[in-house]
């Protein structure tokens, strides 16, 4: 890929992000701020003695261990993230290429010389690469602030707080855990992200609607025509979050060789040549 | 192959239409050659196996208590 290409593609992106900011930066953002005042709501409520205990319990259990070795345990906060990281994906995979359509300003994007495989493209790397970068920095910044919180609380109250490094250490490595597993998810559920822009890309109106009629009617047809339930056993097969969720470095390589994986790219692949073929219709 | 092409890509029905031919044709494929076997809507139970045969003995075994319970009932409170 030459410089202009890269510059050409990088610029797809910069629109993505700039044209569904509410969904990367606003979302995270706001679901942050609830739960800060929710957890500062229930911290106001509990007395002060148990606060310091359990200040002092969290200090002690992670002092002087592995922060790597501690950072699945961050998975558990990063939860309501990630569901609000799928939930804006789902959304912005329904309008990615429904909404200039509706607005007409796919006119003006296509007289640009970008071509359709490279939009389609940048709809899969922005969901797959960079919505979770923001999202990782939203978490960040929550942990910066909570670490520091607990700090001072710990200070106030004439609690040992050295081991709150170790934890904030363990946080920052579970940021590396919630953004593999957000690309791992985007790779495992390409097949969705292509059916979703390939309906996306279909539909004039209402493409939610497409995607799911035609999903069920194509599962209700094969069983009732063939009286075989491929669609929907490969569906099933496929929908444990356990087979996408990266809970230790080591399982990464693991996760991206495996055969299903690749075949869930292979089937995605189709899905997302078939969304290039139908951004030719734009009527 | 032009006129396969052009009749692919004539609308975008036949777009949708061809893609989801080949990713249907792809799943089955896989799933023949790998076994899948369905298990999402399998309502078959060895423990419950629900014919319209066993409702009529269902009902035959019904008349057949109740014309028992009648024949050793007590006439006079009948």
């Amino acid at each position: 890929m030459n410089s202009l290409a890269l510059n050409q593609f990088l610029a797809l992106l910069y629109r993505e992000v700039l044209e569904n900011r509410n969904l990367f930066i606003g979302a995270p953002a706001v679901l942050a701020v609830l739960l800060f005042v929710f957890t500062a709501w229930i911290v106001s409520m509990a007395p002060e003695q148990e606060l310091a205990t359990a200040i002092e319990y969290l200090s002690v259990i992670f002092d002087g261990l592995s922060p790597v070795d501690m950072a699945s345990i961050f998975m558990i906060p990063a939860i309501p993230f990630m569901m609000m990281l799928y939930f804006c994906g789902l959304i912005y995979l329904l309008n990615a290429l429904y909404q200039d359509r509706k607005d007409m300003s796919v006119f003006f994007w296509q007289s640009m010389p970008v071509s359709n495989a490279k939009t389609v493209l940048s709809k899969v790397v922005t969901i797959g690469l960079v919505a979770p970068v923001f999202y990782v920095a939203i978490l960040f910044v929550v942990y910066l602030i909570a670490v520091l919180w607990l700090t001072l609380l710990g200070f106030s109250y004439g609690v040992q707080v050295a081991g709150l490094g170790y934890m904030f250490l363990a946080a920052v490595a579970s940021l590396a855990l919630v953004y593999l597993s957000a690309f791992v998810t985007s790779l495992w559920l390409l097949p969705s992200v292509g059916w979703l822009l390939l309906f996306s890309a279909f539909a004039k109106r209402t493409p939610i609607l497409w995607a799911a009629g035609v999903f069920i009617l194509i599962g209700f047809l094969e069983d009732f025509i063939f009286g075989s339930q491929y669609l929907a056993n490969w569906v099933e097969s496929r929908s444990n979050p356990n087979q996408y969720f990266i809970y230790e470095f080591s399982d990464v390589t693991d996760r991206l060789l495996s055969y299903d994986m690749l075949f869930g790219v292979l089937v995605g692949s189709i899905l997302l040549i078939g969304a290039i073929f139908m951004r030719r219709f734009i009527d | 192959m032009l006129q396969l092409k052009n009749l692919l890509l004539r609308n975008r029905f036949s777009v949708l239409l061809a893609t989801l031919t080949v990713y249907l044709l792809v799943l089955v494929v896989e799933g023949a050659i790998t076994g899948r076997e369905a298990r999402v809507v399998d309502f078959e139970n060895p423990f419950f196996d629900l014919t319209m045969r066993d409702f009529q003995d269902f009902r035959d075994a019904r008349i057949e208590d109740n014309e028992s319970d009648f024949s050793s009932a007590d006439p006079d409170v009948l």
